[in-house]
């Protein structure tokens, strides 16, 4: 993970060079705007992982001469199957729709979309699942 | 379609589904694996609809006077060809060959977020209707170009509700390409195996990793200027209007969006060459580390070189878009040349996956070209916005995202659904598509430096384009046609053929993903081979050519015996 | 190892391929035919011949880069088949610095030639020296075009059905000066091997002479909606007097002064 930090802050650099050189040559406003916030965002995205690898700290998967069996056994719970995003999906949709045609839409659209928020984050924290 | 009706899995569970129940097993399904299916059968789909729309172009241009259509439904038709290709088909396919294939690659279970990927698909899938529903709408479907130019796509202008379906559509969709490349991003860093160093993942992966950081960077300006177009649509805000140099402003977000969005689209592809040029020249891919670097290069770069769309609105500094353009074609290059190394003084044969692999790279070598051409300012002020531009984008567009499309569904097909596609059909076809692609396309170039412009329904008998358009048009009857060949592939290859019983069906594979069964069970391995190069399915199944350390091969050696195989 | 006389018989056939293919493509670079100026039609203007040898050039140098790639793939796929009777793999070979190196700087010193004569062609032919001898307001409006003769005083308008005549006297320096109220046109005239786009709310100029007698197509070259390819006009190059005698015209039909559609331009802009 940590190359890919380097890999954000590398671009960082290389992109307010541009947005340097794209000023000086230039001067122009929308331009130069541009990509300064994609330096900006190239930064937020380096800085973050870099943060969250020192924390981390070297995974198997980094080092050359790691066994499968290095990997912690417990990978971790994956959803084995879920209707909350053909949920999200479909209000999202409804939401949209009704900015393009009515508000109403728009309002029940964007009530289905906390619903279907909701369960997506309660989904396995019910039933079988509650701790 | 005969696939739906397969087992998702393979790993022994079989009691016969009824349809019904598969659908909702494809609908709530968090498998990486489907979710990849699902994206490239929609984006096929789409495809095809944005093909038929191709030919109705192509059909009204054979010969000058309107023959079918009438001048609006013409703009539509090419505004929703351009805008499914480019957002519906390529973009979404690149999402479902990442779905597929990168988590095997890497040696992962799934993706990281399992649920958001599902997410993705259906924000994909419910924008992309939006966008077309535009058709059935009384003012019909959006007509301004796929570039939706300021003033143009207003609502003075462009005041049909189709106009607003296809702007709020594609923002829903672009949201489905950033949640996309955030899932994609975080699985590459996070969840490869253990060994499976950044310097030992295949370049297809690589090259997943580098389109989503573009992804990321330039579909939120995308989502921004579409949203701001929608609110001067519908609340009279005035961020486009041409009193505040509103024209030049959407360009400039737009292109600065637009010219990453085709590196979006070309890096995933150029992955796929890369990973079949190897298994079928059995040599190592060559020039690794440069390829790495020359895809970064590209990536970096492309950010930079947006205005060279713009060099004829007299609003860009020429030189330093000229020559950041002209500077991308040198990673290009060295890409191009590394993957001729891959087949040099290798032992080449020439399965349909390879076929279609070296039809990319005969096509794409002259598109990419003609876009060096086209980098420069006065030769662009001719040749900009006509048939020229359509030529060149069609020869790098299609020339990459088709060719190496067709190559990687050859390729994978046994891996992911555990079928071989018929191999004298998968030649017909390439052959087809080959042939019928060039006698379509080539012309073009010739038509738009004498003169037609680009976007025109009609022409008129003195400019003497007839013949030209004429030559044109019946290359692209034999290019629809062509896919009735793979169509007729598919329902033999499910219908009449035994499936695959090994790891490897190819015999050369050399990523992860030929290291599991055909198709790979619900979390992908069941066991996972010591990975001490780019290439450990190679080095497993080859133990006596590939080139590691005493200790690695004893490492591998043990795993064999350890699992009795 | 195959024996040294095929070797040296292969190498020559090569070569003299190589020159004949040159002496052909170089031969037919003559601009009297479409063939030699590769489909750009016969340059009009004093300024276009420039355009027209940057665009033959760049063609020259891309073939020869693309017939020597061509070559290099067919050779690959040719010499280095895999006949039924082979076993075993090729050397597996990963890399090779030099070579990879070679073939980054050579391509960024041609792009970098490439770059050289661009940036002098177009230093050249975008500037506006001021000393036109006449100024066109040229406009473009959804979906015909108007041209303000400034100097002269007077005007002439189109329709879509009915594409509008632009005259100009052959050998007299012209500025064009766009505008337009609605939406992006822009203005292409194939034979001066140049268009410009017309950018509503921005003022866009460009300077040409042109110096052949003739009439020749004008198209927009910009989506501007449904009838954006009825959006065509004429260009009539023609004698000074000729031209003196139609200004005369359009006065006399009651066409003198400026058309306004919504924006003013002077003269001498």
């Amino acid at each position: 993970m940590k190359f890919g930090g380097k890999l954000f802050i590398g671009l960082t650099i290389f992109y307010f060079l541009v947005t340097a050189v794209y000023w000086y040559m230039t001067q122009e406003v929308i331009g130069t705007t541009v990509l300064a916030l994609t330096g900006g965002l190239a930064f937020l995205i380096g800085f973050y992982t870099l943060f969250t690898s020192n924390r981390v700290g070297a995974l198997p998967e980094d080092v050359e001469l790691a066994r499968i069996s290095d990997i912690d056994p417990d990978y971790g719970f994956f959803s084995p199957h879920s209707w909350t995003p053909f949920a999200i999906g479909l209000a999202t949709w409804l939401f949209i729709l009704g900015f393009a045609f009515a508000r109403w839409l728009m309002v029940l659209g964007t009530l289905a979309l906390i619903g279907a928020v909701a369960a997506l984050l309660f989904e396995y924290y019910r039933g079988e699942f509650v701790k | 379609m005969a696939i739906l009706d397969k087992p998702v899995s393979s790993a022994g569970d079989f009691a016969p589904t009824k349809k019904g129940r598969t659908v909702i097993k494809w609908i709530t399904s968090t498998d990486h694996k489907v979710i990849g299916n699902l994206y490239m059968i929609t984006s096929f789909v789409y495809f095809m609809i944005a093909g038929l729309l191709a030919l109705g172009v192509r059909a009204e241009l054979a010969k000058p006077g309107l023959q079918f259509f009438s001048n609006e439904q013409y703009n539509q038709m090419f505004t929703m060809h351009g805008t499914l290709m480019l957002f519906l088909f390529a973009t979404s396919l690149f999402a479902g060959f990442a779905n597929a294939i990168m988590p095997l690659q890497i040696g992962s279970p799934d993706v990281s977020f399992p649920r958001l990927n599902m997410i993705s698909y259906w924000l994909y899938f419910f924008g992309g209707l939006t966008v077309i529903m535009g058709f059935i709408t009384p003012g019909g479907a959006a007509g301004f170009g796929w570039f939706a130019y300021a003033p143009l796509s207003n609502v003075i202008n462009s005041p049909n509700v189709g106009s607003d379906l296809w702007i709020l559509g594609l923002a829903m969709s672009g949201m489905a390409s950033i949640l996309g490349a955030v899932n994609f991003i975080t699985t590459i860093f996070t969840m490869r195996a253990p060994g499976m160093t950044m310097f030992r993942m295949p370049i297809f992966t690589w090259n997943v990793l580098l389109t989503s950081i573009l992804v990321l960077m330039v579909f939120p300006v995308l989502a921004a200027a579409m949203l701001m177009l929608e609110s001067d649509r519908k609340y009279g805000t005035q961020v486009f209007a041409t009193e505040n140099g509103g024209a030049i402003l959407w360009q400039h977000l737009f292109w600065f969006f637009g010219h990453p969005e085709v590196y979006v689209l070309a890096l995933p592809f150029f992955g796929i060459a890369s990973e079949i040029l190897p298994v079928f020249s059995r040599k190592p891919i060559f020039g690794y580390k440069g390829l790495v670097f020359a895809t970064i290069a590209i990536a970096a770069l492309s950010i930079s070189v947006w205005a060279h769309h713009m060099y004829v609105t007299g609003a860009v500094n020429l030189p330093f878009f000229a020559f950041m353009t002209m500077l991308i074609a040198v990673p290009t290059g060295v890409k191009f040349f590394n993957w001729i190394g891959t087949m040099w003084r290798g032992s080449v044969t020439f399965e349909t996956p390879m076929l279609w692999t070296i039809g990319f790279l005969a096509t794409f070598l002259f598109g990419g070209l003609t876009g060096v051409m086209l980098a420069a300012p006065p030769i662009d002020f001719h040749v900009s916005d006509t048939y020229f531009v359509v030529a060149h984008f069609h020869y790098v567009l299609f020339g990459t995202v088709v060719f190496a499309m067709f190559a990687g569904f050859y390729f994978w097909w046994p891996k992911l659904t555990g079928y071989m596609l018929n191999e004298k059909l998968g030649k017909l076809h390439f052959w087809l598509v080959f042939f019928s692609f060039h006698v379509t396309f080539l012309v073009q170039h010739w038509l738009g430096v004498e003169g037609m412009p680009r976007r025109y329904a009609d022409y008129l008998v003195s400019d003497g384009f007839t013949v030209l358009n004429a030559i044109s048009t019946a290359g692209s009857l034999v290019l629809g046609l062509s896919t009735f060949v793979y169509f007729w592939n598919l329902y033999i290859t499910h219908t009449r053929t035994e499936k695959v019983t090994v790891d490897d069906p190819w015999g050369w594979g050399a990523s992860l993903e030929w290291a599991t069964s055909c198709p790979p069970p619900r979390h992908n391995f069941v066991s996972i081979p010591p990975i001490r190069s780019e290439r450990p399915a190679f080095d497993l199944h080859h133990a006596e050519a590939n080139d590691l350390s005493v200790e690695a091969r004893k490492e591998i050696a043990d795993y064999v015996s350890g699992k009795g195989h | 190892m195959e024996p040294v006389k095929s070797k040296v018989k292969r190498r020559r056939l090569g070569l003299g391929l190589t020159a004949i293919s040159s002496a052909v493509l170089l031969a037919s670079c003559s601009s009297e035919t479409e063939w030699g100026r590769i489909g750009m039609p016969e340059p009009a203007t004093k300024e276009a011949p420039r355009i027209l040898s940057l665009w033959q050039g760049a063609w020259v140098a891309s073939m020869l880069v693309g017939v020597l790639v061509w070559a290099l793939l067919i050779w690959a796929i040719v010499k280095y088949r895999r006949k039924s009777t082979d076993t075993g793999i090729p050397e597996q070979t990963k890399y090779h610095v030099p070579l990879e190196i070679m073939y980054t700087i050579v391509p960024l010193i041609m792009i970098l030639a490439l770059f050289w004569f661009t940036a002098r062609d177009q230093k050249i032919l975008t500037q506006n020296p001021g000393d036109q001898t006449h100024s066109v307001n040229v406009e473009g409006w959804r979906w015909s075009w108007a041209f303000n003769y400034l100097e002269e005083g007077a005007y002439d308008v189109g329709t879509a059905g009915e594409r509008p005549t632009l005259w100009l006297p052959v050998d007299e320096k012209v500025k064009f000066i766009l505008t337009s109220p609605d939406v992006l046109h822009s203005f292409w005239i194939p034979a001066f091997l140049t268009k410009m786009d017309i950018v509503p709310g921005q003022t866009n100029e460009f300077t040409v002479t042109p110096n052949k007698l003739g009439v020749f197509p004008g198209k927009c070259a910009e989506l501007c909606g449904v009838d954006h390819s009825r959006m065509i006009f004429d260009v009539k190059v023609v004698t000074r007097a000729e031209y003196d005698a139609h200004i005369a015209e359009l006065k006399a039909k009651g066409q003198g002064g400026v058309i306004d559609t919504g924006r003013v331009v002077e003269a001498g802009e």
